[in-house]
């Protein structure tokens, strides 16, 4: 560290390249990577935002929000908290129909990637 | 779909439910954080607590100047402008109070009333206007500039006597020349 001035950021070290030799991405990240620079994954995310507002998904979720925020007093819910309460019901309940479309579009774009 | 839930899934669609898994957990992010903003900010109105907020903040803008809570009631009722209370607690009365003084003929007005009088004050004051006679820019004013501004103010100018168009602001003219009366350079 040059004295006299702080880095004002803990950073960690930079990975030297042999550790990156090692550590090929996995399958999971590279396709990740894939989705997000192609721009796939913005539109998958639209779709998926589409269609939890029409069916009902989003007011459901907002309800339970709003009453687990009435519970505990408006002013102390977190949003760690809210998450962790929609969580559950969220995953159970978002329609077989809208999943599958959702699936459907990612697994046709694995394919076109010719991903494994 | 036959390939739905029954069979083992293969490597890929395993991959493509990790993908829609990640997908849905950035919506339920979204939702948790706008309910998290509506929750904090007070902005549910269903809320019971919110409802007994309410009804004192309407209570206290009704009786006109209550100002125990400048802020936090506000935030609950944003839109009711006309409620008549303003970001630091204060009512305004519909009219506005102030007397202030007219440019023009130098009287003390009601600023509620300023603008009818303003009206009554330069279209009448024909005879008051000659009295740009006085000013130091009065030559300049009612032989070239009376005309031009005569055409840019003809609201004012129901005849076309052009000496009395002179800038009704004091806006081109030197600001004491204008207006040409008596109290010019009075203040």
């Amino acid at each position: 560290m040059v004295s006299g001035r702080r880095a004002s950021i803990n950073r960690p070290p930079t990975p030297s390249a042999e550790e990156d030799r090692d550590k090929e991405p996995s399958l999971e990240e590279a396709i990740n990577i894939k989705l997000v620079e192609s721009g796939e994954k913005e539109k998958l995310m639209e779709l998926l935002r589409e269609r939890l507002v029409e069916c009902g998904w989003r007011d459901e979720m907002k309800a339970l929000c709003r009453a687990y925020a009435r519970k505990k007093g408006r002013n102390n819910v977190t949003v760690d908290d809210l998450i962790h309460v929609i969580t559950p019901k969220g995953r159970a309940s978002v329609p077989d129909s809208v999943k599958a479309e959702l699936l459907q579009r990612i697994r046709s774009f694995l394919m076109s990637t010719s991903l494994r | 779909m036959s390939s739905s839930d029954d069979a083992p899934l293969s490597p890929r669609s395993q991959l493509a439910l990790s993908c829609f898994e990640e997908l849905l957990d950035c919506a339920v992010a979204d939702v948790a954080s706008e309910c998290h903003r509506i929750a904090r900010l007070g902005l549910d109105r269903s809320v019971d607590a919110e409802e007994e907020e309410l009804r004192v903040w309407a209570a206290r803008a009704a009786a006109g100047g209550d100002q125990h809570h400048p802020g936090g009631g506000r935030a609950a009722e944003e839109g009711g402008g006309k409620g008549g209370v303003d970001v630091f607690g204060q009512t305004h009365p519909a009219i506005a109070a102030d007397v202030v003084e007219c440019m023009n003929c130098g009287r003390p007005v009601v600023a509620g009333r300023f603008a009818p009088h303003l009206e009554k004050c330069m279209g009448k004051g024909r005879k008051a206007r000659t009295k740009t006679t006085r000013s130091s820019t009065a030559g300049r004013t009612r032989s070239s500039n009376g005309i031009a501004a005569a055409t840019s103010y003809s609201p004012y100018s129901n005849t076309t006597n052009a000496s009395r168009a002179s800038t009704p602001n004091g806006v081109t003219d030197s600001v004491g020349g204008a207006g040409g009366n008596h109290s010019n350079h009075g203040p």
